[in-house]
């Protein structure tokens, strides 16, 4: 199939793109990397009349960071910007793991994080570390700017709390609290450089020797990326060991609502959760300074390395 | 001075340049002024009657110039295997019926490709749906609706063959093996879609610029499809990119495209999208292989019995060779003293097969090399070992069919052994490595005329000009292999020349010498070559007998082309420079250049080819136990493709032909439902990509070939077959998992690992 007719508008500011989503009455969609857009267009599954790219609004390309509000990434900044990020390097391991296990060079060169996160597809790469960081997201409509819970956002595949004229301008993530670590783990499908089968991210928090508040997030095993709380509270508290992190990998697996597709079955999706949620938290745990006894060294193969 | 040689070293690519700077141009890139655009009206029903078609909508959208229907076309069946007319059995758009969910029913010409394709949902065909048949057993079963009203019991082609005892064979061993293998159809996912621009002077004749492999089965084909004379179509072959057998043959869009520009004056060009592609084109034959295999106790070979059911889809294409092929493939590598095989060639309502790189072998060697695997665990030998026991020997001869000419396949499987550590490895491998082996044979060309040509197998023209350049034209049809490279070496060389004295024209039906088959088969370097020097060996008849009077030789002297002379054996003194020996023979024959025409065709050499290659090849991969998930480490490879002319060609060869391998172990298959193809893109189709690739080391084992051009033999689909096999046995190795099924994918070994946790460590040496 071609790609459909559709007029394209190249804003200067924030105003204006927000102006042109408004006054194409549902009918415009925001133009990030394209990279999702761009084949969903032209495989017909998404409609959109015009274009409005973000590109060229400067305030949209930065990424900024601050010790007292933490780290604030413009809605145009590439998958590569916050690679390159000495910021996000440093202070956001777990970031820099997810988002140099999403898509592949060129996608990452042209891809956005916003435009993964609004695409609300359940296996966004960089959304479960996001979601265990506690963004917020800042949407920006006619009506004026709202904070949004980036854990409130997904509504179901490819379905978000985004009103058709509202614009993601920039997403928040919180300074890292102290003693705290946070991982990313991804299974993809078949090979190397592909969709989620199963994605994780988790974070882990010190309290003296033992495990204080923890966050499981799990993508591509339901409708949208899920926080496994009862995994979560057996974490609160616990000494972390391997059998305990068995235990706690199973019960996050049994949060989970995967569907069999042509990339994996539901069944080995929910066990793969199991397996990477056990591995996140190992690296999450020594992150945070947090010994694990007997755990085995977190495989390279699911990406959940240092 | 004498210069670097031509032959046996590494030469970069021609096409390099052209192809790494964005400057080659391939055939959707070409343009026309006037060009129209094309798309096909493909069926959304795998098998349906067509009541009745309405194009009336269509041909009233704005900016569409013809919509035609099989109404429109001549009704010419065609398919490869003219040899046999009752297999060809495609018509360019489908007449009353359709038989696959892509098969071809209209085509629009427009002003641009958005108006063909909006046309084509304007295009209404009243089908009635018919009962599909979308599996081997529903299709032959009793009573199941014909796909071709010729065909009772959809059962197209067979092939038997037989030879020595095998009952007694049978009765004769220790050990018999019997399984069923599966093996999926998967995408030659060639990088460029296919394409032809189509052109029609003032009296219909066509020109036809096309991506293809064959030239010359194109040409031939649409002519007759047209009714027009052979010599009427002209086929050009630009730069293509990758075809693996899937572009070797006419297709709907060649015959559309010709038929619209004669229609509207007009060029007219099509370009399949990737889509259509995956669904609609050309696959690697889904088989079912049912094989049976006795051995001594100490692992000799004594019979086999390969049964195999192709599924065809819904038309023949290459299936009758593949068919042939599996069945002779399943009797090469080995001394098996009685084989029996049949090959059922069946029709179903999936896209139809065809070539495809390895034609028949990584099936047949998959079901060999697995089964040679498992009894060499069962008996406790060595897989090398036992595979040293049977491995086949120069002038090894399979009755009826094929004479084995060089072979070097003991040393191969001897330095891939040595290559790889293996004894050590295969002893220590800590648990959850596995190291594993597996071995291939292929045709080096194909003796059998399948297109019932009428002219050499291959040709070549050699001209050469007193200004010491040299024209090559041949229709040697390179697609990505390197064959434009290679060629134009084996010219340079046999004439003492250097690569740059030399040009080359080829894949231009008008201009290149008839025939040639096209690239299949690993022909190309071995059949053109030979027809070069058997042309170049008129050049230098020539120029020999002018140098001889030049410096009036003894007649016990010989000559030499060398060093960009032309001059007496040891007397390099009595030397002419090529061109000046050139003009002298032009000047002898008053003016007349000294043009040379060979030719190659196999004759006597059997019924397969005129030799063989082989090789063997050793994977080790790592599984992750807790995710199931195989990561191969490292390939080795000893391959014999006789001489290597070009041995970085060589090496390119092999490790594309492990990338392939890679998908048909792991990644890759085409997910089938109701003939639907539900994986139709490269985000759903996993082909390896650059960080699945293993390391590879390769190297090249065995002498020259006397029958080949500076002793070469093929190297281009030999090493598609041992991967496969080689994997399955180092992920055995490691989790004791049998793979009688491709691909392997993570969640069978894990599920296998979840039953049997330990499995096969205990084969181990113990740290
Ligand atoms: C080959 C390939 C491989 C891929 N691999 C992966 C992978 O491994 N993991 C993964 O997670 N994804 C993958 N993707 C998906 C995609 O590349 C990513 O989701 C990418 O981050 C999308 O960013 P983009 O800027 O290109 O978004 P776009 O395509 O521009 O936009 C995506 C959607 O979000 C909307 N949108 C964009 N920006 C805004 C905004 N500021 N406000 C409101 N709406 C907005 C658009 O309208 C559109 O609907 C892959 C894609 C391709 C083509």
């Amino acid at each position: 199939m071609s790609l459909p007719h559709f007029e394209y508008f190249a804003p200067r500011t924030i105003e204006e793109a927000v102006a042109l989503l408004a006054g194409a009455g549902g009918r415009a969609r925001p133009f990030a990397g394209g990279t999702d857009l761009l084949p969903r267009l032209q495989s017909g599954l998404v409609r959109a009349e015009t274009l409005v790219d973000l590109k060229r609004i400067p305030e949209l390309c930065a990424i900024g960071f601050d010790p007292a509000s933490g780290l604030t990434i413009g809605a145009a900044v590439r998958l590569a910007d916050l690679l390159d990020s000495p910021d996000v390097q440093r202070r956001y391991p777990a970031m820099t793991d997810a988002v140099s296990q999403t898509a592949t060079v060129q996608i990452r060169n042209m891809g956005t994080i916003a435009g993964n996160v609004c695409n609300g597809s359940p296996c966004a790469d960089s959304v479960p570390v996001l979601i265990a960081r506690l963004a917020h997201l800042a949407l920006m409509s006619p009506r004026g700017e709202r904070l949004l819970p980036i854990g409130d956002f997904f509504k179901g595949p490819g379905e978000t709390a985004l009103e058709p004229d509202e614009l993601l301008v920039r997403i928040h993530v919180p300074p890292p609290p102290p003693y705290t670590g946070f991982a990313f783990a991804k299974l993809p499908a078949r090979t190397a450089s592909d969709i989620s089968a199963v994605n994780v991210g988790v974070m882990v928090a010190r309290q003296g020797g033992v495990c204080g508040e923890a966050r499981i997030v799990l993508g591509a095993v339901g409708p949208v990326p899920l926080r496994a709380h009862q995994a979560e509270l057996r974490l609160a508290g616990a000494t972390l060991g391997a059998r305990l992190l068995e235990e706690v990998g199973r019960l996050a697996a049994s949060e989970t609502r995967p569907i069999d597709d042509l990339r994996a079955s539901a069944a080995y999706r929910r066990d793969m959760a199991a397996v990477l949620v056990r591995r996140a938290l190992v690296v999450a745990a020594t992150r945070a300074g947090l010994a694990v006894a007997d755990a085995a060294p977190a495989g390279d193969a699911t990406g959940a390395s240092e | 001075m004498s210069q670097k040689p031509c032959i046996g070293v590494n030469v970069p690519r021609v096409d390099a340049w052209d192809k790494a700077t964005g400057t080659a141009q391939y055939t959707d890139d070409l343009s026309l002024p006037g060009m129209l655009h094309g798309a096909l009206k493909r069926s959304p029903l795998p098998h349906a009657r067509i009541r009745a078609i309405d194009t009336s909508r269509a041909r009233a959208l704005p900016g569409v110039k013809a919509v035609i229907t099989s109404a429109d076309l001549p009704r010419v069946r065609y398919g490869n295997w003219r040899f046999s007319p009752n297999t060809q059995d495609e018509y360019a758009l489908a007449v009353d019926k359709v038989r696959f969910v892509g098969d071809p029913v209209a085509a629009v010409a427009a002003v641009d490709r958005d108006t063909a394709i909006e046309a084509l949902d304007l295009i209404q065909v009243d089908f009635e749906e018919l009962p599909g048949l979308f599996d081997l057993d529903a299709a032959m079963a009793e009573g199941a609706p014909r796909i071709h009203e010729e065909t009772a019991g959809n059962v197209s082609v067979t092939r038997e063959i037989d030879y020595g005892d095998l009952a007694a064979g049978f009765a004769r061993a220790d050990y018999v093996r019997d399984d069923v293998y599966l093996m999926p159809p998967v995408s030659h996912a060639y990088l460029e879609p296919c394409s032809s621009l189509a052109q029609a002077d003032s009296l219909g004749r066509i020109t036809l610029w096309t991506s293809t492999q064959t030239p010359y089965i194109v040409q031939c084909l649409l002519a007759s499809v047209l009714g027009l004379r052979e010599n009427e179509v002209r086929v050009i072959k630009p730069y293509v990119g990758g075809g693996f057998g899937g572009k070797m043959e006419l297709r709907s869009w060649d015959v559309c495209a010709a038929f619209l520009a004669r229609l509207l004056g007009k060029p007219v060009k099509f370009t399949q999208t990737r889509d259509e592609e995956i669904c609609a084109g050309r696959r690697r034959h889904p088989m079912r292989l049912r094989s049976r295999v006795g051995f001594t106790k100490d692992g000799l070979l004594l019979a086999k019995e390969l049964i195999v059911h192709l599924d065809g889809g819904a038309y023949n294409s290459m299936g009758p060779t593949a068919t042939f092929l599996v069945g002779n493939l399943g009797a090469m590598l080995y001394r098996y003293p009685a084989y029996r095989y049949r090959g059922f060639h069946v029709y179903t309502n999936n896209p139809p097969a065809g070539a495809m790189r390895g034609f028949g072998a990584p099936q047949a060697f998959f079901v060999a090399e697995g089964q040679m695997n498992e009894a060499s665990a069962d008996l406790g030998i060595d897989p090398i070992d036992i595979r040293l026991k049977n491995a086949m020997h120069p002038g090894d001869k399979i009755r009826g069919f094929a004479t084995i000419g060089s072979c070097a396949f003991t040393e191969c499987l001897e330095r891939v052994a040595e290559m790889s550590e293996w004894r050590r490895q295969r002893r220590e491998m800590r648990p959850g490595r596995g190291i594993g082996v597996g071995c291939y044979s292929f045709v080096t060309g194909g003796n059998f005329n399948w297109f019932d040509t009428k002219y050499p197998f291959s040709a070549a023209e050699v001209r050469a000009y007193a200004d010491g350049a040299v024209h090559l034209l041949t229709m040697a049809a390179d697609i990505g292999q390197g064959s434009d490279t290679v060629l134009q070496q084996i010219l340079a060389e046999d004439l003492g020349l250097r690569l740059a004295d030399v040009t080359l024209y080829a894949a231009d039906t008008s201009l290149s010498p008839k025939g040639d088959l096209g690239t299949w088969a690993s022909r190309v370097t071995f059949m053109v070559g030979n027809a070069i020097l058997d042309a170049t060996r008129q050049i230098k008849e020539e120029l020999f007998k002018v140098v001889a009077l030049k410096f009036d030789t003894n007649v016990v002297h010989s000559f030499e082309c060398k060093d960009g002379m032309v001059r007496v054996k040891g007397r390099p003194e009595k030397a002419v420079p090529f061109g000046e020996a050139v003009a002298m023979v032009q000047s002898l024959r008053r003016g007349e250049p000294l043009i040379a025409r060979g030719s190659y065709t196999p004759r006597d050499m059997g019924l397969v080819a005129p030799t063989y290659s082989f090789g063997a090849q050793v994977a080790e991969v790592e599984v992750d136990r807790d995710t199931g998930r195989v990561r191969v480490t490292r390939i080795h490879t000893a391959h014999d493709c006789g001489r290597p002319l070009n041995p970085q060609a060589v090496e390119g060869q092999v490790e594309g032909c492990v990338q392939m391998g890679l998908g048909y172990a792991l990644t890759e298959e085409l997910v089938m439902r109701q003939g639907r193809t539900l994986n139709a893109s490269f985000l759903d189709y996993k082909i390896p990509g650059a960080l699945d690739m293993p390391g590879i080391d390769s190297v090249c084992v065995g002498g020259p070939e006397p029958k080949g051009p500076f002793g070469a033999k093929e190297s281009g689909e030999g090493p598609v077959s041992p991967t496969a096999p080689a994997i399955a046995e180092a992920v055995w190795h490691a989790t004791g998992y049998r793979a009688r099924r491709l691909p392997i994918t993570a969640e069978q070994v894990l599920r296998h690992l979840e039953t049997n946790p330990t499995a096969n460590d205990d084969r181990r040496v113990k740290p």
